[in-house]
C-alpha cells in the first residue's frame, strides 16, 4: 500500500520555511549589517543560517515533490 | 579586516525572481550529476551588479546547504559513498590552495586579461576532452544495448583497481571498489583545483571516480555532493571572515536550488545510468564552446588580437547565452528523460510478476 501523502508536514515545513524568509525580507537591512561583520562570532552567521535555511527550506521542498507525487522509483 | 558593505547590491523583484529561477535549474543539474550550476550562477550574479568576489563568496554559501540536502537525499537511495566523498575532499582542500595560489601568481604576473585568458583555455582544454571522453562512453553503452546494466569498470580502472600498495589500500563499500590511496589523493587535488580555476571541480571528480576508479556513474555522481558540500562549507568560512557572503543572495539561490536538487536526485532514480554521462558531457561540450568564444577578447585585451569592441561585446553576449544554453539543455533532458524514465516504470511495475 502507497504511504499517506505528508500534507501537514509540507504545511508545517512550509510555515517554518516561509517565516524564515519573511524574516530575512522584514530586517533585510539589520540582518546585512551582522552577517558581514569581521569580528568576534560574527563571521559564523552566514553559516549557521545556511543549515537553518536549508534544514526547513529542505523538508519543504522534499514533501512538496512527494504530496505532487514524483518519489523514488526504488529499482533495487 | 575591511569592511565591505558599500559593495552589496539593491535587489529587485526582477533580479529575485532570476536567482530563483536559476538556483532551480543549477540545483536540478547538482542534483543529477553531483555539480553544475557554479558557472552560470556566479556570471550571472555578476551581470545584476554584484562584484566577483562576493558573487563567488554567495554561490559558495548556497552550494554547501544545497550539496548537503542533495547528498541527503541521495544517501537514502544508496548512492553515495560517504568515505570515498570526504578522502577525495581532504586532497581536493589541498588543491583548492594550490590552485587559488597559482591563479593569483598569474594574475600578478599576466593582469587581470591573462588570468580570464588562463581560466577560459583551462575550461576549454579540460572540458573538451573529459567532455569527449564522457560522450564517447555513453554512446558506446547506447549503442551495445546495454544501457540497463551494471556498468563495467574502465580498463584503466580495473589496472587501478588490481594495483596493491601495502598500507594505502582502501576499501569504498558503496562504490563497490578498493583502490589505493596514493590514486584517490592526485584525484582529489586535480578536483580541488579545478575547482579553485574554473568553479566546477566536479567536471573532473566525477570522470575521475568513473573511469580512473571504476565507481559507477549513479555514485561517482552523487558523492560528488560531499566534496562539494566539505569545499562550499570551508570556502564560505573563508569568505566570510572577510565578510564578503551576500546571505540574501545565498538564500535565495538556496530557496530555488533545493527544489531542484531534491528533483535531480528523485530523477537519478527514474533514469537508465548511462543519462547521467549524456547529460554532463552535453553540458561540458556547451561550456566549452561558451569559454572558447571569449578566448578572443582576452587575447585582443592582452594586445595580441585586434577586434572591434562591438564584436567583443558580441562574443562576451554570446559565451554568456551558451552558458545558459547549457544548463538549459541539461535540465531538459533530465526532465525529458525522468518522464521516459517515469512511464516505462510504470509499465513495469502494471506487469505482472514471473511466476
Amino acid at each position: 500500500m502507497e504511504n499517506p501523502k505528508p500534507r501537514l508536514l509540507l504545511v508545517a515545513s512550509g510555515t517554518v520555511s516561509g517565516a524564515l524568509y519573511l524574516l530575512l525580507y522584514l530586517y533585510e537591512r539589520e540582518i546585512m549589517a551582522a552577517f558581514t561583520r569581521t569580528d568576534g562570532w560574527f563571521p559564523v552567521l552566514p553559516v549557521l543560517a545556511a543549515f537553518v535555511f536549508s534544514f526547513a527550506h529542505g523538508a519543504f521542498t522534499g514533501y512538496f515533490w512527494e504530496v505532487l507525487g514524483i518519489r523514488a522509483l526504488r529499482k533495487k | 579586516m575591511e569592511h565591505v558593505a558599500a559593495q552589496f547590491i539593491d535587489l529587485q523583484y526582477g533580479n529575485v525572481l532570476a536567482l530563483l529561477a536559476i538556483g532551480f535549474v543549477g540545483g536540478l543539474v547538482s542534483g543529477f550529476i553531483g555539480s553544475g550550476g557554479a558557472f552560470v550562477l556566479t556570471p550571472a550574479m555578476m551581470s545584476m551588479g554584484v562584484p566577483g568576489v562576493v558573487a563567488v563568496a554567495s554561490n559558495l554559501c548556497h552550494k554547501f546547504p544545497k550539496a548537503l540536502v542533495g547528498a541527503y537525499q541521495r544517501n537514502k537511495f544508496g548512492q553515495v559513498d560517504v568515505k570515498l566523498g570526504l578522502v577525495m575532499a581532504a586532497s581536493a582542500t589541498a588543491g583548492v590552495w594550490v590552485g587559488a595560489d597559482f591563479q593569483n601568481r598569474i594574475k600578478l604576473d599576466f593582469g587581470e586579461a591573462g588570468s580570464n585568458l588562463y581560466v577560459s583555455l583551462a575550461f576549454v582544454a579540460v572540458l573538451t576532452i573529459v567532455g569527449a571522453f564522457v560522450l564517447r562512453d555513453a554512446v558506446r553503452v547506447y549503442r551495445s544495448g546495454e544501457a540497463d546494466a551494471q556498468e563495467k569498470a574502465s580498463r584503466l580502472a580495473l589496472w587501478v583497481q588490481s594495483v596493491e600498495i601495502p598500507g594505502t589500500m582502501m576499501h569504498f563499500k558503496t562504490a563497490n571498489i578498493r583502490v589505493s590511496a596514493l590514486f584517490t589523493l592526485p584525484l582529489g587535488f586535480a578536483t580541488g583545483v579545478l575547482a579553485s580555476t574554473i568553479a566546477v571541480g566536479g567536471f573532473i571528480g566525477v570522470p575521475g571516480m568513473m573511469y580512473v576508479l571504476g565507481a559507477p556513474g549513479l555514485v561517482a555522481s552523487a558523492t560528488e555532493l560531499v566534496i562539494a558540500f566539505v569545499m562550499g562549507f570551508g570556502g564560505t568560512i573563508k569568505y566570510s571572515l572577510h565578510g564578503l557572503v551576500d546571505i540574501r543572495l545565498a538564500l535565495i539561490l538556496l530557496a530555488g536550488s533545493l527544489f531542484g536538487i531534491q528533483l535531480g536526485a528523485i530523477g537519478t532514480t527514474f533514469v537508465k545510468p548511462f543519462m547521467i554521462k549524456v547529460v554532463m558531457a552535453a553540458i561540458m561540450l556547451i561550456v566549452a564552446v561558451s569559454r572558447g568564444l571569449v578566448v578572443p577578447v582576452y587575447l585582443t585585451e592582452l594586445g595580441r588580437l585586434d577586434l572591434a569592441p562591438s564584436t567583443m561585446a558580441w562574443l562576451q553576449m554570446a559565451s554568456f547565452a551558451f552558458l545558459v544554453l547549457a544548463l538549459c539543455t541539461g535540465s531538459i533532458i533530465i526532465i525529458a528523460s525522468m518522464l521516459r524514465g517515469h512511464r516505462s516504470g510504470a509499465i513495469t511495475l502494471r506487469e505482472p510478476a514471473p511466476d
